[in-house]
């Protein structure tokens, strides 16, 4: 299931090429447009990361893509820190923390579904998972309504709880964990392994484990990325500002602080768009850096299953 | 080895490691769809006595039709432009290998960082005309007031940039991911057939690469209609009232948070849940993206190993 972005077709090497490839204007109006799109991309993100160098005067008469000073970062962490006696630092832990446990819960529960499904003969493995896949297919946005009374009606509404066990469903994981397993497990081995007197238990931490470390990589990548800027969620399931993630934090400065809406009015201490942007980068920046690092794990895990060696 | 000493695997460990799982898929999958059933039929300030009807109900609500309109207008330009745009930029990526297109596929991938309140934030700065980095383009268009472009009529169109430029980079790189699975062999003899890249691109490789390009439509189609971060937060602490209840699932959230109507609500999710459903299954089972995956029960795979057996026999 694996995609090298390098390997391309054999070119025949009987050809010799002593000539270099002519290249045509259609070549390189292509090429002048890629890279046109590859700069627009990164623009936004950019102004992100340079704006709280900024004073908010400066934000909206300098140059946007110029750099004022490293002080400009410290001001607006500052201003930050102390705005509503340090609720941030709340936000920052409670994003982090919810995500450790997302990550952990649904790495494990997705890898071993993967592993009971591939490796055993159990019965509802269809239902299992075609269940799965629609799981897989279908937004989780649309079930968050249905998902609120249901937690009403079990008095988890503003416990982190909440979030943390909704999130914590990872159809994509057990999928991507039966095809892993699946591909780079051959049942003859479990087989044999049973005639040794191996548990099914002992089968998933002695042959299985060893073998996830990659599996385990993507499932928490993969987990990380799709519940670190998750709004919608935590925004309808924790209502109290202390129990907010970074991503929801960022929505309550838009309206409570006169940063993007003067009409809000002022706040004790100045939060202005300096101060907005740097809480923008905490949240945008750790998504970006894992997904540069990791851009082939992002494609070969989205198209998992359905592409081959 | 004989039928006697083959070892009947111990199921019920099996089930313990697979229950997590499966509590957390009938928890948070299956039984917030049982409630929201039973909760549609419940009283509620609309339907005073209760009953089905209330899916009557929801499709007489005066926000309904303007909300449908709305999110009709807004997948109309945003599910076509995601996969011209996708496929287009991912053929052009894979005409040659030119080593400087690793950077290109790196900065593609920034803006899908860029989602939700960050989104928000980043799109107001760039479309506030004293504020953006493209300011300059923007007042040679004769556009220097945040008034000419935030206003409801102009909305369709902010969202869906806002959505095309958060999603369109990560798609790119997975549809050209999907396009290194062609066969080399293949691009070689169409190439030796004279073929040229333009030709390649839309009578070879696109073909080729269509159960993704629909699983992408399918996914971006569900994703779309289900709009609720953005217009929520444009219309919240953005520029108040500009779309108020603009997507369904606004509506939905209005009903149940500012009205207090759970059963309206629910039916409404319900509703909503059906095209994305029959997206699913029609990925599922009219596509071969996922023609790897085995359906079969262990009954059926038993039943044909012997009639395999049988007919080799």
């Amino acid at each position: 299931m694996s995609i090298d972005f390098e390997k391309k077709a054999p070119v025949t090497p009987e050809v010799p090429r002593k000539k270099k490839r002519k290249l045509s204007i259609g070549h390189y109006a292509v090429n002048g447009w890629l890279i046109f799109w590859a700069i627009f991309s990164v623009i936004p993100m950019l102004w992100l990361i340079l704006a709280p160098s900024k004073t908010d005067r400066q934000v909206s008469y300098k140059n946007p893509l110029s750099f004022a000073s490293f002080h400009g970062y410290v001001r607006a962490w500052k201003n930050l820190q102390d705005f509503n006696s340090g609720v941030l630092a709340h936000w920052v832990i409670n994003s982090v923390t919810y995500n450790i446990a997302i990550v952990l819960i649904a790495s494990v529960t997705a890898s071993l579904a993967g592993f009971v499904i591939s490796a055993s003969r159990i019965r509802f493995k269809k239902a299992f998972l075609i269940s799965t896949l629609i799981m897989m297919l279908v937004p989780p946005v649309a079930l968050v309504i249905p998902l609120f009374i249901e937690m009403n009606k079990v008095n988890l509404i503003d416990n982190p709880l909440s979030v943390i066990l909704i999130s914590s469903l990872y159809p994509f994981g057990a999928f991507l964990s039966y095809i892993y397993y699946s591909n780079t497990i051959p049942p003859e081995i479990y087989e044999s392994a049973r005639l040794d007197g191996c548990t099914d238990f002992g089968l998933y931490t002695k042959i299985a484990f060893p073998l996830s470390h990659p599996l385990l990589a993507l499932l928490a990548f993969f987990a990380f990325v799709g519940n670190w800027g998750n709004y919608f969620m935590p925004y309808i399931m924790l209502p109290s500002p202390e129990h907010y993630t970074l991503p929801v934090g960022l929505g309550a400065l838009f309206f409570s602080t006169p940063a993007i809406n003067p009409g809000n009015g002022a706040t004790s201490v100045p939060i202005l768009k300096p101060e907005i942007a740097l809480a923008g980068i905490l949240v945008a920046v750790p998504v970006m850096i894992v997904f540069l690092i990791s851009q082939k794990r992002l494609i070969r895990g989205m198209l998992a299953g359905s592409i081959k060696e | 080895m004989s039928k006697g000493h083959v070892h009947k695997p111990k199921n019920l460990l099996m089930i313990v490691m697979l229950s997590p799982y499966l509590a957390l898929l009938f928890l948070f999958g299956v039984l917030p769809l049982i409630m929201a059933v039973i909760n549609v039929p419940s009283k509620s300030p609309s339907n005073p006595n209760g009953g089905w009807h209330v899916f009557k109900i929801v499709l007489h609500d005066f926000r309904l039709v303007p909300a449908m309109w709305h999110v009709l207008g807004f997948m109309a330009l945003f599910v076509p432009l995601m996969i011209f745009f996708v496929v287009a930029m991912s053929l052009m990526l894979d005409t040659d290998t030119a080593p400087w297109k690793k950077w290109v596929r790196l900065a593609y991938i920034v803006p899908a960082c860029i989602s939700g309140s960050v989104a928000v934030l980043l799109w107001y700065v760039l479309l506030e005309p004293t504020l953006s980095p493209f300011k300059g383009v923007m007042h040679f268009f004769g556009i220097t007031q945040a008034t000419q472009i935030w206003k409801t009529s102009n909305l369709t169109y902010i969202l869906v940039f806002m959505a095309f430029l958060s999603l369109a980079g990560q798609w790119i790189l997975i549809q050209f991911g999907s396009l290194q699975s062609i066969s080399g062999e293949i691009l070689e003899a169409a190439r030796v057939d004279g073929c040229t890249q333009f030709q390649l691109a839309t009578k070879i490789k696109l073909p080729l690469i269509r159960k993704y390009v629909i699983y992408m439509g399918v996914l971006v189609f569900a994703g779309g209609l289900q709009i609720f971060v953005e217009p929520q937060l444009l219309n919240s602490s953005v520029y108040h009232g500009i779309a108020q209840q603009w997507s369904f699932d606004q509506l939905s959230y209005s009903l149940a948070f500012d009205n207090g109507n759970f059963g309206e609500a629910s039916a409404l999710s319900l509703m909503l849940l059906v095209p994305s459903l029959i997206g699913a299954l029609l990925v599922i089972f009219k596509t071969d993206m996922f023609e790897d995956v085995n359906f079969k029960s262990p009954k059926k795979l038993a039943k044909e190993a012997k009639k395999r057996e049988a007919a080799t026999a």
